[in-house]
């Protein structure tokens, strides 16, 4: 039977949202549970993202697939190469796209080859590294642990968020100086660079333009991607009380009027807070549907589906878990300026600070400065004075770079705040332009001075640094 | 993670107009043209699974449909293998009948090794009602014994005070007293016997996958007896959620808190596995 692929706009308030609904799909792309690493349905669960019959990322889920711990995503060792039919809906996707065609329409072919379900499909910049500095696409020969790979994270709560960060759905030794060149010209006029598929958390595996992600990064141009994402995890938004009413009629003056203005407003903060019936709605990382905006037929296919299918090759994934490609060793390097540009972009604590914290004033930062935690009664990050700096400090680095170099400086000229110096000593080595930090640095060197002990190597590295870029 | 892949079930009550769907959530729509109310599993706080209905309580109501209401007996013990794996996911008080193979909750998802055998068969109720009779004789011998001799002691007292023992009389009061003894253990064996297929009719009865094509796997990884409409092959319970098993002829019956929690029947594979089957049973678990 061939797949129903429909797609429909939603609205809510001033913003709308691309929903395209899936049934009777290949499964041909997709994730699905592969067991325990233990023996006998002991051990963290593990899940395997495939393409056709290739498994291609291995995901590893400790503390029984909590949804507040990191995974373990390495490339799976028995990879050998797409199929040639999903290659080339793949390639003709990303052609027709950049043809001028909307996404909805570009991605059908792919969307066919999904499982079934319910999928919200936008455009995003993406930022090719796996979110620790490294380039995507040989950062996961080995099984690690992933840092924003959770699926909950605990400081940006139950807000949407972009995925920015990639995992490669194909090994380093598909890279070729050959594509590159190819690609750096055809990066140049395409709008949209690449493919993703979300996969857990911040993180979103590449289903094509792998050849130009290295060619944008090299070049500084912004790895744009169209993004598919399953919109099927529940959530309940808590609904607080209705303001209380404006009093009806003017009361008298002096404290009785007080009094009398005082009653339901007290009353109203003493409401208990209402909680709707059941769940709100079903959310992607990037967006929020509650039920009542769904079209009817896409929450049927919602709540009779599942999260993850068994896909018919399962037996054979399963089978090929273990098993070791031939071609291990590549001579094929990537060029050295990627390298360094994918450690200067942003790394998954920023971007996680930047979604975690609405805005901090200057009097917010003053009052951190000063070893608040809180400002005007209100906690400004979080009760954890470290982890407040911290944030803070990643928050800036993310949004406004001068506040950014102010505020290290700041907590670093604070002999009080010595728990976090060496932290953000670290984080301003990625400001190799800053004149202020260079002196500040050069200072800290030259001043001997014991409260600098923690940044002393840190300050001559930054020196050093910015004496060869300069 | 067993049972990992179960196709959600839509339960329809035409009386009311209510449609519930259960899978990876619980919904319900109402009658009407309004949005469903959905609950994950962690708001539901309550299931029972009784002889004809189905009873769940979640968030601030409670909702109940009868095994009726199914499509068919496929989706209805689908629908209660979901809500098994979601009690063992979620804790929520389950509240079930007695079952004539193990609960899905036990189950794990993994690799049955190399040595495994695979077998489907309906439960034949004679030879499982003579199973359970065995099991039950198995109890009761020591206890008939006790109540022949008993019996017999009674008559030949009771004919002593009435009659007399004397020596011309004591050859017939013996037989008399011994056939009292046997007659009345008869007697009790009878009724126990009509009492416990009767307790089986009724276990059959609650367990609406008894009577349906069910799923044997033996492993040295663990065992499965499940309905075949709901198996999936890499489903097993470890061995060490039994305590310890009994042979019949015809039967292995694994025991879990010294009550019966699966029936094997023999005939589910081939004759020539059953002795290799039954040294694995017998390498990990306890005979009694």
């Amino acid at each position: 039977m061939p797949a129903e692929v429909r797609s429909e706009v939603i609205t809510y308030g001033e913003k709308s949202a691309q929903l395209i609904s899936v049934r009777h799909g290949e499964a041909a792309i997709g994730t699905c549970f592969a067991g325990y690493t233990g023996i006998g349905g002991t051990g963290a669960v593990t899940r395997l993202f495939f393409i056709g019959g290739e498994p291609i990322s291995v995901v590893i889920c400790p503390n029984n697939d909590n949804k507040q711990s990191n995974k373990l995503i390495s490339i799976a060792p028995a990879f050998k190469n797409y199929d040639q039919k999903i290659y080339n809906v793949l390639g003709n996707s990303i052609k027709r796209i950049n043809a001028g065609e909307s996404l909805a329409n570009g991605l059908r072919d792919i969307m066919g080859l999904l499982e079934d379900g319910v999928y919200t499909v936008y455009a995003a910049d993406y930022y090719p590294t796996d979110g620790a500095g490294s380039f995507f696409w040989g950062a996961y020969n080995i099984p690690h642990e992933v840092q924003g790979t959770a699926e909950k994270n605990r400081f940006i709560g139950t807000k949407s968020f972009k995925p920015c960060f990639l995992v490669p759905s194909q090994p380093l030794e598909y890279f070729t100086k050959k594509m590159k060149t190819v690609s750096d010209e055809s990066s140049k006029r395409r709008e949209i660079q690449g493919i993703a598929y979300h996969l857990s958390g911040f993180h979103s595996v590449l289903l094509k333009g792998h050849h130009g992600a290295v060619s944008c990064l090299e070049n500084d141009i912004p790895f744009r991607c169209a993004v598919i994402e399953k919109v099927c995890e529940p959530y309940v938004e808590t609904l607080l009380p209705p303001p209380p009413p404006a009093p009806a009629a003017e009361a008298a003056e002096g404290e009785a009027e007080v009094a009398e203005t005082a009653q339901p407003v007290q009353a109203a903060q003493e409401a208990p807070v209402f909680v709707p019936e059941g769940i709100t709605g079903f959310r992607s990382p990037s967006l929020k549907v509650p039920i009542e905006l769904f079209p009817k037929e896409m929450l049927k296919l919602v709540l009779e589906g599942r999260p993850e299918y068994k896909p018919k090759q399962f037996a054979s994934l399963i089978a090929k878990i273990n098993v070791s490609r031939k071609k291990t060793v590549s001579n094929n390097i990537l060029p050295l300026a990627v390298l360094e540009k994918a450690d200067q972009l942003p790394d998954y604590e920023m971007v996680e600070s930047a979604y975690a914290v609405n805005s901090l004033s200057d009097e917010q930062l003053n009052c951190l400065l000063a070893g608040d935690v809180e400002c005007k009664g209100e906690v400004i990050i979080s009760p954890n004075f470290y982890q407040s700096i911290v944030t803070a400090c990643n928050f800036l680095q993310f949004t406004d770079t001068k506040r950014f170099v102010d505020f290290t400086i700041a907590v670093m000229e604070n002999p009080e705040l010595s728990a976090t110096h060496e932290y953000v000593a670290k984080r301003a080595l990625t400001q190799l332009s800053s004149k202020k930090l260079y002196k500040f640095f050069t200072d800290a060197v030259a001043s001997g001075d014991a409260q600098y002990e923690k940044i002393v190597n840190f300050a001559n590295t930054f020196i050093s640094r910015y004496k060869e870029t300069s | 993670m067993a049972f990992h892949d179960l196709q959600p079930v839509s339960v329809n009550d035409s009386k009311n107009g209510k449609t519930y769907i259960i899978g990876n959530v619980f919904a319900v729509y109402n009658a009407g043209p309004e949005p469903p109310v959905v609950y994950t599993w962690d708001m539901v706080k309550q299931v029972s699974v009784g002889r004809r209905e189905i009873k769940i309580d979640a968030g601030r109501a409670s909702y109940s449909f009868t095994n009726k209401h199914f499509r068919d007996v496929d989706d209805n013990i689908r629908a209660i293998a979901i809500i098994e794996c979601k009690y063992k996911e979620f804790g929520f008080n389950y509240q079930h009948e007695r079952r004539m193979f193990p609960l899905k909750s036990l189950y794990n998802e993994c690799s049955p090794g190399k040595e495994v055998y695979v077998g489907e068969a309906v439960l034949d109720e004679g030879e499982t009602a003579a199973a359970f009779i065995a099991l039950l004789n198995f109890k009761l011998m020591k206890f008939l014994w006790l109540v022949a001799i008993l019996i017999m002691l009674i008559t030949i007292g009771i004919l002593h005070l009435n009659i007399g023992i004397t020596r011309s009389n004591v050859l017939y009061f013996i037989p008399i007293s011994a056939a009292a003894g046997g007659i009345t253990a008869l007697l009790v064996y009878i009724i126990t016997h009509a009492v416990a297929r009767g307790l089986f009719k009724r276990l059959c009865e609650t367990d609406i996958s008894a009577r349906h094509p069910i799923t044997f796997v033996i492993s040295r990884s663990g065992f499965a007896a499940c309905a075949s409409c709901v198996y999936e092959s890499r489903d097993l319970i470890p061995w060490s959620e039994m305590d310890y098993f009994i042979e019949s002829d015809k039967m292995f019956i694994f025991y879990k808190n010294n009550s019966p929690a699966a029936y094997i029947p023999k005939k589910a594979f081939e004759k020539k596995t059953v002795s290799s089957i039954a040294d694995i049973i017998a390498l990990s678990l306890e005979q009694r």
